[in-house]
Parts: structure tokens; sequence; C-alpha cells
């Protein structure tokens, strides 16, 4: 008798039951695998893992309940008319019926996902929850070519780009940009919308690498289902900012390839109708303001043709916007971060070279509170703007060069934002190295490890911070500390006051080495003194305490431990092992890294 | 009347083939045009020769005249078909046909003496591929039926020359057909020539010519036929009122729509205001998201800090390292952003994601963020726990070997110890002063004192023999009764044991002033019973004499009543109750002496036990074992063991009760002996409580054995250990 032996009459039961392997499961559907698959990608169904694996072991399980969901999707009737339809197609043509085909071809069936995303996503939090995987998808194959042999047709991609760009444009609108990388493998990116925390990656502007081990079915249709949630998502996030969704865009600079720098002067023309003009940028040259209020002029009557092209009323929905994003930034003024955000890069204006990223800074620049211009036609301004403080550069070295303005390497951009503080120049001008670009993402603390730069980046942040509240009495600058290079200016006296705390640090932590010497000499352990390292006083308690009963406290101590050791349970023992071992895996790890740091230094020196 | 058309359709051909073939001519040697106009005279007087060709050349003019009218005809008959209704399509194209060969018949006289004119083709193949004559001598046949030689060849070069002296050689085409050479007449050449230009071949017809209707004629109100119009021209027809009505229906029905379908927007709020509505998603599965790729690290920067680069040498040896354990990633430092290339992977990675997103299963699992200590369980103080051993106070250093087995007196103030170098010690157990040495000769495997503080005797277990020495300690009743006690009639031993085979023969030792008991086999244990008048020896084997008690003041020896499952390691006595306890490798049998029946199994778990103690109230047992385990029983609780505390990382020796503290001790080969808080509550409903308390260390390894035996002090919360190190050492509190 088999061992999973069920009577004739009896049901089955428990696993049997409710799980079913992917082969019946297509048996019970009565489809192939690739509708299936399709199937399953648009419904967003998974396999699950049964307690206990009825079939076999190496076996793909479905839920039987996910496998009945798929059973009523009026989706898997609509692909078996697409197939009958297909080969009426096909059969058409084959008798060389040209007028069956033709009528055939204008009636295709088709199918909309908005109601899957509704099922799947029934509120929005989920939908942004969820919008990782779909917004890194999209901006890849924004950067991808057509390809006619995968069937990849340009219309899909410019939707792509155009969706991109659209998300694109509400986060830097709306400035909730939060974090900022540039990797190897292309621009993270990090952003919150409704509190919910949303990092995609992009890749770099380039000719992409195109692999023939993909395959590219699968990825379109998880392609088609994100192209249709973005669209929804931009759509609500579009009417949430009371703008009008799809957005018509200046032709000139979509032609121009500048769709970001459009989609924000849609945004702007839709205020600015009723502000008029009183929001222009105040510029030196008199005559220069001139020639760009008519330039501005220009744009914007060949924007508003545009707009009146696709016959779209302007005027009500600028005004309604005006008046409630005047709402919303009252409303911000709560939300201490984004209006960090906002104010970033305020009264800052930056024009971009030819070779610098220019879609990622016309996204990251924006969104921090900058104004921005690039060399190329349909710029807001041009190089020789005497308003410049920042221009992005990255060439070797930098021919004429403007006294007005900061020469300054893209990751600099990057590196501000992410410290939210206006870095020192210095390091990132033309034709330096720039110092260590560092993950955001990153926790330092829990990671043990922190690079210097990072421990740099955080020195600057407290000085920046401590600028805010003055500090009356601490004057005196130490010029024996040679982080009084990197900062001059504004920020002196608040690293003064840096450099004075450092000292006074400085001798404490001397103490604490000491201490820790002593304590070493004795025998004790670094970990348990490490516990109590934190403040002075916290130092001193212990410094007396080890001092008045030095050995046995510490060996009953770390005998304590090893004899609970005994006590505990077999899984909770080998629990501990197994974090003991992460534990030490991580510290190899960071001294791996200091092993390393202290062989460059050595090699430098 | 169709042969004319077709040799017409012929010479059509052959014109054509003619034209092909002269253009080649023209384009691959222009000069000889050149020459054309310098050999016309040549060529005229040549004429004459010729002179059927051109007579050929009008009768085909006369049929080529004929072709375009009748082409231009069958035109303007379309047009007109076009015109008028499809019914009398048949009726107009019997009446052209006639009138078609009303003309021909016309033309006939002048023709046909002309086609007669002609020079037949020399060979009468047909139609037929020449390539099948390609193998053959002959090119086919002529009217007759002889074969039709091929000429010879000539080769190139010849031809060359050839051509090259005769100026005529231009108009020269080659007949394939009939492998003879063809001069073209200077009227074939205009012919061509005019071809070329788009005209009409002949100069001399005009291809406007102004048409003339061959269908009107003078009575042309009677009608070409005379049948009378068929009545299904009159009534409508009924299949065409079935499609109107499909189509009727269809539109009624909806399924056929002229106006387009109106462009919905495509994207509208899907989310409303409100999202607080409650919908329940489709399958009451709990939906589980995926989780989110990791993010990027330092180490992923395009600018990372130098020391997240790895050193060549940590390159190379990824590539020793397994497929999986490799890193993914190397880190790389690119000196500015314009250096970064496109990152080859991109497709790659997005498309394994898009494969983890739908083929793999999902589970939650719950992963706990924990402070690894806090996994630790909360142990009494153990400075409540006081007194308890804790430092080495005294050493006893005498014995030249390992120490297998110490004993202390029930007083307290000695201790016996048997050492492998074949030497028993007393010892003064507050001074550490050697008392007294037996030399037995052979390693003593055991030492017990009698339990009874009256009777100073101690049990010795040497090889095949037990030896029970009077220490000679106690005043002089004590002593008298010892001796009494130790005294054996000589013969007596093997009467006694009965039934022939002598199990224990009991000789008195003269020695020492003792007894020996003989045994057959090597004795690992003694244990003595609380009362201090039976002792129990194990003797490692399988059989049923394993375990014998003996009645040290009847001198008697007898087995035990019960089958033994498995090889005795160590048996014990109950510390009130007449209960014996005995363990094998595997569990421990506890059985009731006086039913003589068995009360409990332990089962242990464990792979070998080597050690066995009862606590003092006898509820509770704790065994050792070989891999370093201590189990605890509780018998009222169960047959399992209520804790296990895996301690020492070597094989436990032995296992230790103190009599009045809550207190026991584990000794190991690992050199260390452990002391335990092990509290028994009198409440039944209160499970012992066990606290490691202690780690006695100090003992050197010798042999690879390391402490050999633990005992307690009787009444204070000392602990002796023996070593392998032949030191046996006192931890005090």
């Amino acid at each position: 008798m088999p061992k999973h032996y069920r009577p004739p009459g009896k049901k089955k039961e428990g696993n049997a039951a409710k799980y079913i392997t992917r082969s019946k499961a297509l048996k019970y559907l009565q489809v192939t695998l690739p509708v299936f698959r399709r199937l399953c990608i648009l419904k967003g169904i998974f396999p699950r893992e049964p307690k206990k694996k009825v079939e076999g072991n190496h076996k793909t399980y479905y839920h039987m309940k996910d496998i009945m969901f798929l059973v009523h999707e009026p989706l898997l009737e609509k692909f078996r008319d697409i197939r009958a339809y297909d080969k009426r197609v096909k059969k058409a043509l084959a008798k060389k019926n040209k007028d069956l085909a033709d009528r055939l071809l204008t009636r295709k069936p088709s199918y909309t996902l908005d109601r899957l995303i509704r099922e799947r996503y029934p509120k929005f939090i989920d939908a942004l929850r969820d919008l990782d995987d779909c917004l890194t998808m999209v901006h890849l194959f924004a950067a991808l070519p057509a390809i006619e042999k995968e069937q990849i047709p340009v219309k899909r991609i410019h939707n792509c780009r155009r969706l991109s760009h659209e998300w694109q444009a509400y986060i830097s609108r709306t400035h909730s940009l939060r974090k900022t990388f540039i990797s190897v493998k292309g621009i993270y990116y990090q952003a919150e919308v409704e509190g919910q925390k949303i990092t995609w990656l992009t890749p770099h502007a380039l000719q992409q690498v195109l692999t023939d081990d993909v395959d590219f079915n699968v990825m379109l249709t998880f392609l088609e289902f994100y192209e249709t949630l973005l669209a929804f998502v931009n759509f609500k996030l579009y009417h949430s900012i009371n703008v009008k969704y799809p957005p018509i865009l200046d032709p000139r600079l979509e032609a121009l390839a500048a769709d970001l720098y459009a989609l924000s002067r849609f945004f702007a023309a839709n205020s600015k109708a009723t502000i008029g003009e009183s929001q222009m940028v105040t510029s030196s040259g008199s005559e220069q303001a001139d020639s760009k209020r008519k330039e501005m002029q220009t744009d914007e009557s060949e924007l508003r043709l545009a707009q009146l092209q696709h016959q779209l009323p302007t005027n009500e929905p600028g005004t309604l916007m005006h008046l409630i994003e005047d709402a919303a930034d009252g409303d911000d003024d709560e939300d201490v971060e984004r209006r960090e955000c906002k104010t970033l890069f305020k009264n800052m204006k930056f024009f971009l070279s030819r070779e610098v990223p220019r879609e990622s800074l016309l996204f990251v620049i924006p969104a921090f509170g900058g104004t921005v211009s690039w060399d190329g036609d349909g710029a807001p301004f041009k190089e020789a703007d005497e308003g410049i403080t920042h221009q992005i550069v990255d060439r070797p070295t930098q021919g004429h060069k403007f006294l007005s303005r900061e020469y300054v390497q893209p990751q600099w951009v990057y590196d501000c934002a992410n410290a939210r503080i206006i870095l020192p120049v210095d390091g990132y001008l033309v034709g330096r190295v720039p110092p260590p670009h560092l993950s955001p993402f990153v926790d330092n603390e829990a990671e043990g490890y922190i690079p210097e730069y990072a421990e740099t980046i955080k020195r600057l942040q407290a000085a920046a911070r401590k600028e805010l509240l003055p500090m009356p009495g601490v004057d005196k600058r130490d010029l024996d500390d040679p982080q009084n290079l990197l900062l001059e200016g504004v920020i002196s006296r608040a690293e003064a006051n840096e450099a004075a705390e450092k000292k006074r640090k400085m001798a404490m932590l001397e103490k604490q080495y000491h201490n820790e010497l002593k304590m070493e000499l004795q025998g004790v352990p670094y970990s348990s003194s490490v516990s109590n390292d934190n403040t002075e006083s916290a130092v001193n308690d212990t410094e007396g305490r080890e001092e008045s009963l030095p050995d046995p406290d510490q060996i009953a101590k770390d005998s304590s431990s090893s004899m609970s050791m005994v006590v505990m349970s077999r899984k909770k023992r080998k629990l501990y092992e197994a974090m003991q071992i992460n534990k030490e895996r991580k510290r190899e790890n960071v001294n791996k890294l200091k092993e390393r740091k202290a062989k460059a230094a050595q090699g430098s020196a | 009347m169709k042969v004319p058309r077709k040799s017409q359709v012929a010479v059509e051909i052959a014109t054509a083939a003619v034209m092909e073939e002269k253009k080649k001519k023209t384009e691959s040697s222009k000069s000889p045009l050149a020459t054309e106009t310098v050999s016309k005279e040549e060529k005229e007087a040549q004429e004459p020769e010729k002179i059927s060709n051109p007579i050929e050349e009008l009768s085909e003019n006369g049929n080529l005249e004929k072709e375009p009218r009748v082409k231009g005809n069958e035109a303007s008959e379309d047009e007109d078909f076009a015109g008028t209704s499809g019914n009398d399509d048949e009726h107009r194209v019997y009446s052209q046909e006639d009138q078609d060969e009303g003309a021909e018949a016309h033309l006939g006289v002048e023709e046909s003496d002309s086609s007669e004119d002609e020079v037949a083709p020399r060979n009468t193949i047909g139609d037929v591929p020449l390539k099948w004559y390609e193998d053959e001598e002959h090119i086919g046949y002529d009217i007759t039926g002889k074969k039709i030689k091929k000429q010879a060849r000539k080769d190139k070069l010849d031809s060359f020359l050839a051509g090259a002296d005769d100026s005529k050689n231009w108009r020269k085409v080659y007949d394939e057909y009939n492998d003879e050479e063809v001069e073209l007449t200077k009227e074939e050449t205009r012919l061509i020539r005019r071809l070329l230009k788009g005209k009409t071949p002949h100069a001399e017809i005009d291809p406007y010519a102004p048409y003339v209707d061959w269908f009107v004629w003078e009575d042309a109100r009677h009608p070409l036929s005379n049948a009378p119009e068929p009545k299904r021209r009159f009534i409508p027809s009924k299949w065409e009122s079935k499609k109107v009505v499909q189509y009727v229906r269809a539109i009624r029905k909806g399924l056929i729509k002229f106006d387009k379908p109106k462009e919905e927007p495509r994207f509208y709020l899907l989310w409303g205001d409100d999202s607080s509505s409650k919908e329940k998603s489709g399958q009451g599965l709990s939906y589980i998201p995926a989780p989110k790729p990791k993010f990027a690290g330092h180490e992923e920067s395009y600018n990372p800090s130098i020391e997240y680069i790895p050193t060549q040498e940590e390159i190379n040896s990824y590539q020793l390292m397994y497929e999986e354990d490799r890193p993914k990633f190397i880190p790389k430092r690119f000196e500015s952003l314009r250096s970064v290339p496109a990152y080859e992977n991109a497709l790659k990675e997005s498309f394994d994601r898009c494969l983890d997103l739908y083929l793999c299963p999902r589970a939650r699992k719950k992963r706990i963020n924990i402070d690894p200590e806090s996994l630790k369980p909360k142990l009494p103080s153990r400075k409540d726990l006081r007194p308890y051993p804790v430092t080495c106070y005294l050493e006893y250093i005498g014995h030249k070997d390992t120490v297998l087995s110490i004993s202390i007196d029930v007083s307290g103030q000695w201790m016996a110890s048997g050492s492998t170098d074949g030497t028993v010690r007393i010892w003064e157990v507050e001074t550490g002063r050697c008392l007294r040495i037996w030399d037995v000769g052979i390693a003593v495997q055991h030492v017990a004192w009698n339990p009874l503080p009256e009777l100073h005797i101690l049990a010795v277990a040497v090889e095949h023999d037990v030896l029970l020495f009077n220490t000679g300690l106690g005043n002089e009743e004590e002593q008298e009764k010892i001796k009494e006690l130790l005294h054996v009639e000589t013969p007596t031993a093997p009467e006694s044991s009965g039934n022939g085979t002598s199990i224990v023969s009991w000789i008195q030792h003269d020695k020492h002033e003792g007894i020996m008991l003989k045994h057959l086999k090597t004795v690992s244990s003694v244990e003595w019973h609380r009362k201090g008048d039976y002792f129990s020896t194990v003797v490692p084997g399988d059989d049923s004499r394993a375990i014998l008690i003996h009645q040290l003041s009847k001198k008697l020896t007898q087995k035990i009543p019960f089958k033994l499952h498995g090889l005795p390691v160590s048996s014990a006595f109950h510390p009130s109750r007449s209960i014996f306890f005995i363990s094998t490798k595997k569990n421990v049998r506890v059985y009731d002496l006086l039913k003589q029946k068995l009360i409990k199994k332990l089962e242990t778990g464990v792979r070998e036990v080597s050690s066995i103690a009862i606590h003092p109230a006898g509820d509770n047992v704790i065994v050792g074992s070989k891999e370093g385990k201590l189990c605890w029983f509780d018998m009222d609780l169960s047959s399992q063991p209520y804790r296990v505390l895996k301690c020492h990382p070597k094989d436990i020796t032995n296992v230790a009760f103190h009599r009045s503290y809550p207190l026991f001790a584990t000794c190991s080969d690992d050199c260390t002996a452990y002391v335990f808080h092990g509290m028994v509550y009198s409440d039944l409903n209160q499970n012992p409580l066990i606290v490691p308390l202690e780690i006695l260390r100090g003992h050197r390894s010798a042999n690879g054995r390391g402490v050999m035996d633990c005992k307690f002090h009787p009444k204070q919360p000392w602990l002796f250990t023996a070593g392998a190190d032949s030191v046996i050492k006192l931890y005090c509190h």
C-alpha cells in the first residue's frame, strides 16, 4: 500500500487537498504554461510552501485557493478569446482573405488591468508599498533601446520614459526625495510618499548592455502590469496636488528630450497663470532679465499654445492648484524633513555642463529646492547668467571660469542631498578626485564600521546644526585642529565650538583609553568594558568599582555567562551560537576593512 | 486562324531575345557602333542577298499592325463592360470574337503566302530546355528526322580574332536553338533601336489611330442575341436579402458598430478619497509581500572609500572559492562620474528579480531581532546559594599515578584513595597527612568506606578481588567488633556459595588483615548498603553474575534475581529504602529488593552511562554520560530526564550528591568539575531547581584523562576531586 493511500470514497484532506502542484494546476485551469505564468504575474499569485510536500520535494506548490482565484478570473477567458482571435486572423491571412483579416484587425479583443490593480492593492498605500520593483523596472525599460527581435516596440519604451518622468516630476515638485546614491549599478533614489519609503534604481543614462539570457516575455508581462500601476499611481498623486493627468507637455521641450523640465514647466504654468510674473527670478543684469522674461514669455505662449491645441482649460486648475499649494505649504511646515529638503539648495542656481548626467540632476536639484539650467536648447537660462552659483562639471579641466561661481563635480550635489547640508566644495572641485561617495542606506553604527568621510560629514552636520542656535562665550579658535581648514567663513564660530568640544572629547577619550589599558592589564576582556564607556561619569563609576573589586567579580561575571549557557535548552543554545557566529562574521568584515584601510594608509605614507 | 497568331507571338519573343542580345552587345562594345556608318555601303551591298528578309518583315509588319488594334478593341470593350451590367458579358464577348475572326479572315489573304515563305527553323526539338542537348553531339533533328550535328566550337581566341577582323561582327547574334550565327539586318537593328526608345517597332504604325467601333452597325437596334431576359434578372436576390437580414439583426444586437468606440480616458482615480472602504481580498489568503531587495551598501558606490576595494590577491582568491560563496559584486573605483560604464548585469538582475517575484514560494518566517544575551536564562544569584565549594584549599600529594577512586569516612575525618600505582592510602582530611598505605600491587579500581560510623572498614576493588580492610581506626571496642566481622573460617567459602559453582570465594587475607572476595572477572565498583552489612559489586559482563550482593555478617554472596538488560555500568542502593539501582549503558533500572521486582526504568537517552548518584531524599537521580551530558531524573515525575545539561565537552567520569547541602557535582575528563545547586522541594508540585554554580579547575590532564572521581564531604560543603595527575584536591567554600 502506498504511503499516502486514500480509500476511494474519501476526499483529500490536509496538505494534499490544500496544495496543488503547478502541472496539476495547469491541467485544472486548462491553460498552457505561458498563459498561466502571465496570469500569475498579473494577479500576483506566487507559489507557497506547504508544511508537508505530498507530491514530492522538488515541485512547486500553489495554494488551492489561489488557483480557484485564477479560475474565476475573467482575464482567463479573455486570454482564450485572444488566442481564438489570433487563430482566426492567421487563418484569414493564410487563405488570403485580406478583407476578413483587416476587419478582424480592427476588432482585436482588449483587456484592462485596472480591476486587477484595485484588487491587488485595495488601498493606495498598499500600492505605494509595492512600488519599488515597479519603479525600478519602468526606469530600466525607459533606458533600453527598442528591440524589434524581442517585440519591444518604441511605443512602450516611450511610455516608460513618460511614466518615469511623471513620477520624478511629482517627487521633485513635492520635495519628497530623501536619499540618493550613485552606485555602479545606477543611481538609487529614495523618496517618501505618504509616509512610505520608496526606493528605486535608475540605470546610468548610457547604452544598456543587452544580454540574451533573459526572457523578455516574462519581463514584458511584468512591465505591462507595472506600467498600468504606475500610471494609476501617478494619476492619484497628480490628483492629490490638483494637477491634471496626463500632463500636456511642451512639444518643443519634449523634442529636446527635456521632458522633466517640460513637466516642471507644466506644473509651474498651472500655478503661474494666476500669480502672473511676480515669481520672476531676480537677476543682476536688467537687460538680461528682460531678455529672459521675453524668452520665458515666448516659452510660456508656446506652452499655452500646446495646451490649447490639446483643448485644455489651463486657468481653472491653475488657480485651484495655487490655492491648494498654499494650503499644502502651510501643512508642510510641520514636516521638518520636507522643509529641510525643500530649502537645501534654496537661493542657489545651478548650471549643468554637457557631460554630466542631466536627467538625474534635473530631478535631484529641484527636488531639493534649487534652480537649474543646462547647456543646450530650451534651457531656462544660459551659462553666462550672473546669478549662477554653482556649475556642475565633470571634466579634467575647466577652460573659462566665472569667478562668481563654484565649479563642482556632480557628486557634490548627491552628497549634499544625503547629508542635508551644503558641504564645502573644496574636495569636489574640477580635476580633483572627489572624496568617497557613501551609501546613505547604511546604518554605520549597526554595521560597526564608520568610514572616515562619514565621520567628517557627521561633524559638519553637527556644526551646521549648532549654527542655528547662537552660542556665546566659547569663541576661541583652535588652530591645531586640522578640520579647521575645511570650514571657512560663516560657520567658523561653530567650528571653533566644535573644535573645543572635540578637544574635550579627546581628553576624555584618552582618559578612557588609559582606563581600558589598565583593565586589560588586569586581564579584563574588552567586551565587558565596552558596555560602560559611554560617559565620563560612567567610566569613573566603573573605574571605582573595578579598583575595589578587581579580579573575582569579573571572573564571576564571565563564568556566570558560561554557567547559564549550561542551563540553556539545546534550541536556544544553538540559536545563541548561531548569533555569535553571525556577530563574529560581522566583526571579521569590519576588521578586514580596518586592515585594508591601515594598509592603504601605510602605502600612501 | 490560331497558327499565325502563335507564330506572331514567337516572333515577338524572338525580337525580344534579339533585343536583349543586342543590348548586351551595345553595352559591351561601343566601338562597333561608331563604325556602323563607315560600313554602311558594305551592308547595302549585302542587301540583295538578304532580300527575302524584308519581305518577311513586311509580312510580319502586317501582323504587328493588327495586334495593337485588337488590343485597343479589347480595351474599349472593357470600358463598355464597365458601363453595362454584367448580364450581357458573354454575349458581347462572343460578338467580339466573331468580329475578330472576320478581321483575321479578311487579312488572311496577304498573310498566308508570307508565312509559308518564312524559313522554318532548322531544328525541330520544340520548346525544350536546350541543356538537354548540352552533352550530345547533335543539337536536335531536322524536319526529316536526321540529327543535326553541332558545329565545331571555335575557341574564344579565334572567335575574338574573327570578331575583331570582321566589321560586321557586332550584328551577329548566336542562335543557340539552331546552333548558328544570325546576322541582323539593318531593318532589324532599326526595329531594335525603336524598341529601346520605347516606341512602336515600326515607324509606319500609328499606335494612337482613331478608334473604330466595330460594334456599331447600321441596324444596331436589334440585339445581338434574341434570347429573352431571364426572370432572375427581374426579381430581388434571395441570398442578398438573407444577408441583409443577418446584418440588420447584428446591428440591432449591437454586434456591428459603425461608430468607432469613444476613446475613454485610460486612467482615472482608481483609489477614491475614502480609502477606508474595506475590500476583502478575493481569496482569504494572507498576502505575503515580496521581500524588498537589499539596499546598496558603501561598497556598491561608484567611488567607494579605499578600504572597500579588495586587493588583487583577494580578487584572485575569489576564484578558488565555490561558485555560491564567491562574492557576486566586486567593488570598483571610478575616478569620476563620467567614466562609469553601463552596468552589464542590469537586465539580468532585473530579470532575476522578476523570477523571484513569481517563482519563489513565499512563506512568513519569524526573524527574531533580539540581543543574544537575552536568550540566557535568568539564574538566581549565586551569592544566595552559598555555601558551595569555590577554591582549592588542600592538595593531597603522595600517589604516584592516577587516583581512580576516593571515599570519605562518614565522620568526615578520613579519606581513602585508590590509585593505579597499586596503593590504597588513607588521609587525614583536615591536614592532608597520609595516615596509612596498603600496597596491593595492582591498580585499585574502587574504594568505599563502610557507611556505619562504628565500622571502620574499607572495601577496595582490585582487579578480580574485593578486599575488605580494617583501617584500624576507632576505639578498642569497635576494633574488636571489626576483627570479628573480618574473620572467615577458611574452608566455608566454596560450600556456602552452594550449587557447586562458586560465584565468589571468601578468603581470609593474611597480609593486610582482611577478607578477600575472589571474583571470576574484574570488579569495577563496590557500593555499600546504608546499613553497612550488605555491599554490591559490579562485574561488567553480560551474565547474571554481573552484579552481586554480599552480606558481610554472614559472609554470603548472592546473585540478583533480575535479568539484566545490557552491560551493567554501576549500581547504587537507595539511601532510605530497600531499592536498588542498576545502570546499564542505556538505561537505569530500579528494583525493589524486598518484592524482588522492577519498579521503574529510567530512559536516559544518552549514548553511554558512566556513573549514577542518588539524591539523599531518594526521589531524584543524576546520571552522567560519556558524552558529557548530565541527566537529572525526578522519579516521581517521569521516566524521562527532567533536565539534561550538556556541560562537559568530554566524558563525565563521576557524579556525586551532597548528603545534606543541596549540592551536586560532576567531574569529567576535561579536567574540570562542575558544582551545581540542586534543590529538591518537599512540595511535590515544585520542580527541582538546578543552578550551575561553579567550575572547578586545577587538575592537569594525564594520559588523556582528567578528573577521575569527586566526592562531597559528608558534613561540610567541600568537594574532593581525584585527578589523573595523581593529586587529590579539596575545594572549600
